[in-house]
């Protein structure tokens, strides 16, 4: 079997990809789709710890956070099209009304 | 076969955050999913496996496709390549904080506290699908039902953001 450790390498991977893309895109579905990335991370990072400590309560919480990226998912893009709708962009840099 | 995927899960992932044209990071993300199922099932937990691809790579995925193609996103422009100062500090801080994980993880080592999860005892315990569901109905209850009320005020909320304003406001 693999060990653990190659599982947290990938996993960790995956995490900083999202990072990045939150951090430095532009583009709010892009910003959306690297957040799907860190929570995929961090399923990974789930799955494997029950299948190291034999213990199904980390699957378990793998649906929890599938359901809880779904609702995300859902509310996050009613969020771009309302925004779209309204300033005719989903470009960060031109939604700066909340900025002091 | 983990390492292949790896690989592929780490080209897929860059090629998420790097590509200037939102309907081929989609495509690109649903490849990552895939091949994240992939890894779940060489993982034994193949019902994790199959609600990623049917929930992940189905339904969320193809929102996101929806939500590109009724707004029409082109390629975006050329990305111009200045770094902003507080996003780099967050980036350095992240990763100063995976080494810190991963020194503890180096020298920690985790113990096992639950049965035996092999290939061999699941099969004879009824499948991993069962032992989820036994799990799910019983320890996981509450959570349970309190994650479909939380669906719930997903569906509305979207709704209601997502509805079409009467009075529409435009500033600069």
């Amino acid at each position: 079997m693999v060990s653990i450790n190659n599982y947290l390498i990938l996993a960790t991977v995956m995490f900083l990809c999202g990072t990045l893309g939150v951090l430095f895109r532009r583009n709010l579905l892009l910003i959306l789709m690297s957040i799907e990335l860190m929570l995929n991370a961090v399923n990974l990072v789930f799955v494997s710890g029950s299948r190291l400590v034999n213990n199904l309560d980390g699957q378990i919480m793998v649906f929890f956070i599938i359901t809880v990226a779904a609702c995300e998912a859902g509310v996050g893009l009613a969020m771009v099209i309302a925004l779209y709708r309204r300033y005719g962009t989903v470009e960060t840099s031109f939604l700066r009304m909340l900025r002091g | 076969m983990f390492y292949a995927s790896a690989f592929l899960i780490t080209i897929c992932s860059v090629m998420v955050v790097t590509n200037r044209n939102p309907v081929v990071s989609a495509i690109y993300l649903v490849g990552d999913l895939f091949l994240l199922a992939a890894v779940y099932a060489s993982l034994d937990a193949h019902f994790v496996a199959a609600i990623q691809v049917l929930v992940y790579a189905g339904a969320i995925v193809v929102l996101f496709m929806f939500v590109i193609m009724l707004l029409n996103l082109g390629p975006e422009g050329r990305a111009h390549l200045r770094i902003p100062a507080p996003e780099f500090a967050v980036l350095i801080l992240t990763v100063i904080g995976f080494m810190a994980i991963g020194t503890m993880l180096l020298t920690a080592q985790p113990t096992g506290v639950g049965g035996d999860l092999s290939a061999a005892a699941i099969a004879a315990d009824g499948g991993n699908t069962l032992n989820i569901a036994k799990l799910l109905f019983t320890k996981f209850l509450w959570p349970f039902e309190i994650s479909s009320i939380l669906i719930l005020l997903a569906v509305i909320a979207a709704i209601v953001i997502a509805k079409k304003d009467k009075k529409q406001v435009v500033h600069g």
